[in-house]
């Protein structure tokens, strides 16, 4: 039985590419990969946002209503409900003067029971060291 | 010369705009650009915002982003695409996009 870590780092702002996005898709689609994998083994996925990537959990985005693109927003409360783990960096939300407030935390309405977690660097730092995979957006 | 200059990204812009001269400048913040008008990074301002300009920001971007007025320099106007096109035709001789 093994387990394969993947770590999805997003250290970009979101909307003007399609980056930061995908990372989360990336995250959400390496958890349907159980058909070709042996019983037993795992393949798990860790989000984190650092840098201008903590910008991309602003919460109240409206992308749909603007321009009708499911938001980043959206993509991140899938990834709750999917129990990825999902790390923002606090040293880099403190830098863009942003709280637990300003960003989104929960999917609760989608019935998640994972929520997103404000964690000093060092944090996100260890998590990366424990990854087999680390892919940057 | 009456300059309008799109911002569309939150980076690398403000060098280049440094260079550019106008008799009026007018700084519209589209995209990622209006992380500019809306995100104080260590508590600044964007240095952007020190520019000789007048300042715009569209609105469906900044809703986009989850940004709203609370969150806007007071600089700063927010605008509709239609205003864009007001500035264009009736404010500005031309236009530069970064």
């Amino acid at each position: 039985m093994a387990t394969t870590k993947l770590g999805f780092i997003v250290q970009r702002a979101g909307y003007k590419s399609e980056n930061p996005k995908l990372a989360i898709t990336h995250a959400i689609s390496s958890q349907s990969v159980e058909i070709y994998l042996n019983d037993g083994d795992l393949v798990t996925a860790d989000i984190a946002f650092v840098g201008d990537g903590v910008l991309n959990c602003i919460k109240n985005q409206k992308a749909m209503e603007k321009y009708g693109l499911s938001s980043t927003e959206s993509h991140i409360k899938n990834s709750l409900l999917l129990d990825l783990n999902v790390m923002v960096c606090k040293e880099d939300l403190a830098r863009f003067v942003l709280t637990e407030k300003d960003i989104v935390i929960d999917a609760a309405e989608f019935g998640a029971e994972m929520t997103a977690k404000v964690v000093p660097f060092s944090e996100i730092t260890k998590m990366m060291e424990e990854m087999k995979h680390l892919l940057f957006f | 010369m009456k300059l309008a200059v799109f911002v569309s990204d939150f980076r690398n812009t403000v060098d280049t705009l440094d260079r550019l001269k106008a008799e009026k400048l007018g700084i519209i913040f589209v995209q990622n650009g209006v992380y500019h008008a809306a995100v104080k990074e260590k508590g600044k301002a964007s240095p952007v915002l020190n520019a000789p300009a007048d300042f715009y920001v569209l609105s469906d971007d900044l809703d986009t982003r989850g940004l709203g007025n609370a969150d806007l320099a007071d600089k700063v106007k927010i605008i509709s695409y239609s205003d864009i096109v007001d500035l264009i035709f009736n404010e500005y001789e031309k236009t530069a996009w970064l």
